[in-house]
C-alpha cells in the first residue's frame, strides 16, 4: 500500500490485554488540574518500568464535570488489576490529595458494552482525615470530604476499572530525524482528539523500541536493532538505505475500535504531509504475533 | 412518572401515623390492600381510604397532596423512592429513614429526621424544634426558619439552611462554629437538587457558616447555614 509516496508496510501491531481506569480532575482552574494530572501522569510511559502508563486524556468543560469546574481526564492502563489498583491509590495520594484546590471523580462508571469493577479511589484516601472525613452520598455515588490546609478535599470513593488494550502502535521510518519528529508532532495532534486512548511516551512518541530478550541474561527487552538506523551494517536490518531515524507512536485504548481508529488518524495526518516531508515507510511493531492477542493489521485499520 | 398519589380529604380530628405509607412499605401490595391499612395500631384505626382520595398505582414516588400538621412520620423508616409532601406535615418527618428523598413544600413539625441514618429531606417552609435530633448520617435542607436544639445529638449527616438562625435559641452549646467556607462538595449536591420541584433545585452560593456537632456525640455532624 502507498499512499501520497509513503509506504504502508502489510505488517501488523501486536497489543496486549490490560486494564485500564480514568480519573475526573478538576481544580479552581484549568492550570491547577493540569499540575495535578500531570504529576499524576508523570514517569507512567510503560509498564516495564513504571508500573503503569498514563497520560491526560483530554481537556473536560465545567459542564463535563461533576462538580462543574473545568478539568482533564486521566486514562492509566497496566497489565493487571492489582497494580492497578495499588498504582492508582499511590498516585491519587502523592499527586492529587497533595495538589491545591483539586478534587477527583470517577471516569469510568456506566458503559455500554463494557464489563465494569469498581475499584478505589478515595476510599483509603479518606483515612488522612484523622477521623475528621465524612462522606455524602450524593445521587447513589459516595464522596469523601477530606479537611486539608486548603479547605476540603473532595474525592469519589470508586472509580471503574475496565478491560482494555495497551501497545497499538505504529513506527515511522524517515530520512532524517527532524523528519521523524516532525510528522510525529502531527501525527500525535490529530491522535489526542480520539477518546479513550492515551500515547504515553513523552510527547506520545518513543525512540527506544525494543525486542524481547537480550544477549544479557538479566535483559528481558532491549533495543530493536532491526530498526536502529546504525546498525544497518551490523544486523539483519529492516531498514532502507535512506531510512536515518525511526519513531514509534505506542497507543493505549479502552476498545479494539479505539486503539485502531487513533493509528488510522495518527497514519492518514502522515501520508498528507507526502513523502517530501522526509517520512518513506509506516511499518508496526510485533512479536511475531505469539506474545499479544491483538493484532492492529496496517492495511485493514487504514480501510476501517 | 407513575405516583401513588394520597389527598387528604379532610383534617382529621386525630392525629395520623403515616409510617406505613412508604414507597417500601407499600411495595408489592395491591391497591385494595393500600386502601385498607391501618394509619394507627388501636382496633379504631381509621383506615387509609377513610382518610384520603387515592389515585395512582403502586410506585416509587408518592405524593400528599392537601398535606397538614396532623400527618406525623411520613417517611417513617423510608428506604428508597421518593414522597411529595404538598403542604405542611407533622412531627417525625423522616424519621429513621434509610434512603430515598422527601420533598415538603410547606412547613414541617418538630424532629424532623430523627435517627435518620441515609436519604435526603428538602423543606421548603419552616421545621420544627430538634431538627435533625439524633442524626446519624443523611442531608436535611431547610428554606426557612428551624426551631430549638437544631441538631441536637447528631453524630453525623448535614443539615443546610438557607435562612439565618437565631443562633442562642437553636443550636446548643454543643454545636461549634467553624467558620465560614466555599464547601466544594456543595456544588454537586446542588446539581443533584436542579432536577427536584424545590426551592433548594436553584441554590448556587457554595458559602456556608459550618457549625459542627454535636460536640456530645463525636461531632462528625454538621449545620451549614447559606451566607448570602
Amino acid at each position: 500500500m502507498n499512499i501520497n509516496g509513503i509506504t504502508i508496510d502489510d505488517t501488523f501491531a501486536e497489543a496486549f490485554n490490560m486494564r485500564a481506569t480514568r480519573v475526573v480532575i478538576t481544580g479552581l482552574n484549568l492550570k491547577w488540574a493540569y499540575h495535578a494530572a500531570n504529576a499524576m501522569t508523570g514517569f507512567a510511559t510503560s509498564v516495564i518500568g513504571c508500573g503503569v502508563e498514563a497520560d491526560i486524556e483530554r481537556e473536560l468543560n465545567a459542564d463535563e464535570t461533576p462538580d462543574g469546574r473545568l478539568g482533564v481526564s486521566v486514562l492509566m492502563f497496566a497489565t493487571g488489576s492489582k497494580v492497578l489498583m495499588q498504582q492508582l491509590e499511590t498516585r491519587m495520594g502523592q499527586c492529587i490529595l497533595t495538589c491545591p484546590s483539586v478534587a477527583a471523580f470517577a471516569g469510568i462508571e456506566h458503559r455500554e458494552g463494557l464489563e465494569i469493577d469498581q475499584i478505589n479511589l478515595g476510599a483509603h484516601l479518606r483515612y488522612f482525615g484523622d477521623g475528621f472525613q465524612t462522606s455524602k452520598l450524593i445521587a447513589a455515588k459516595r464522596y469523601w470530604r477530606i479537611p486539608v490546609m486548603d479547605g476540603e478535599f473532595l474525592v469519589q470513593e470508586s472509580t471503574g476499572m475496565v478491560r482494555a488494550i495497551g501497545g497499538g502502535n505504529f513506527l515511522i521510518l524517515a530520512t532524517s530525524q527532524e523528519s521523524a519528529l516532525n510528522a510525529s508532532e502531527t501525527a500525535i495532534e490529530v491522535m489526542k482528539k480520539v477518546p479513550n486512548v492515551i500515547m504515553p511516551f513523552p510527547g506520545g512518541v518513543v525512540r527506544s523500541g525494543s525486542k524481547v530478550g537480550s544477549k544479557y541474561p538479566n535483559m528481558f527487552a532491549s533495543t530493536n536493532d532491526a530498526f536502529c538506523p546504525t546498525l544497518k551494517g551490523l544486523t539483519k536490518t529492516e531498514l532502507d538505505d535512506d531510512i536515518e531515524s525511526v519513531l514509534e507512536i505506542v497507543i493505549d485504548g479502552l476498545t479494539f475500535d479505539d486503539v485502531a481508529k487513533a493509528m488510522k488518524v495518527g497514519i492518514e495526518a502522515i501520508c498528507a504531509l507526502g513523502v517530501a516531508s522526509g517520512v518513506q515507510r509506516i511499518s508496526a511493531g510485533n512479536y511475531g504475533g505469539k506474545l499479544g492477542p491483538h493484532h492492529f493489521k496496517l492495511h485493514e485499520v487504514l480501510k476501517k | 412518572m407513575i405516583s401513588l398519589i394520597f389527598t387528604l380529604k379532610s383534617t382529621p380530628a386525630l392525629k395520623l401515623d403515616c409510617s406505613r405509607l412508604t414507597p417500601n412499605g407499600l411495595a408489592g401490595l395491591t391497591m385494595p390492600q393500600v386502601s385498607n391499612l391501618a394509619l394507627t395500631n388501636n382496633k379504631t384505626s381509621p383506615k387509609v381510604v377513610d382518610i384520603f382520595d387515592i389515585s395512582g398505582s403502586v410506585s416509587e414516588n408518592i405524593v400528599f397532596k392537601n398535606s397538614n400538621t396532623q400527618l406525623h412520620f411520613i417517611g417513617h423508616k423510608m428506604k428508597h423512592g421518593q414522597i411529595t409532601i404538598e403542604g405542611d406535615c407533622g412531627d417525625f418527618l423522616g424519621a429513621n429513614m434509610q434512603g430515598g428523598t422527601i420533598l415538603c413544600n410547606g412547613n414541617a413539625g418538630d424532629r424532623v429526621g430523627d435517627q435518620m441514618r441515609r436519604g435526603l429531606i428538602l423543606i421548603d417552609g419552616d421545621a420544627g424544634d430538634y431538627l435533625a435530633s439524633r442524626m446519624i448520617a443523611g442531608t436535611i435542607g431547610v428554606c426557612g426558619s428551624v426551631g430549638k436544639l437544631t441538631g441536637f445529638a447528631m453524630k453525623r449527616g448535614t443539615i443546610l439552611l438557607n435562612h439565618q438562625p437565631d443562633l442562642h435559641a437553636s443550636f446548643h452549646a454543643t454545636m461549634q462554629d467553624c467558620g465560614t467556607h466555599n464547601l466544594p462538595f456543595l456544588a454537586i449536591l446542588f446539581k443533584s437538587f436542579q432536577a427536584l420541584p424545590s426551592k433548594f433545585s436553584t441554590l448556587e452560593n457554595q458559602r456556608v457558616q459550618r457549625f459542627a456537632g454535636d460536640l456530645a456525640c463525636n461531632g462528625n455532624g454538621e449545620i451549614l447555614v447559606l451566607q448570602p
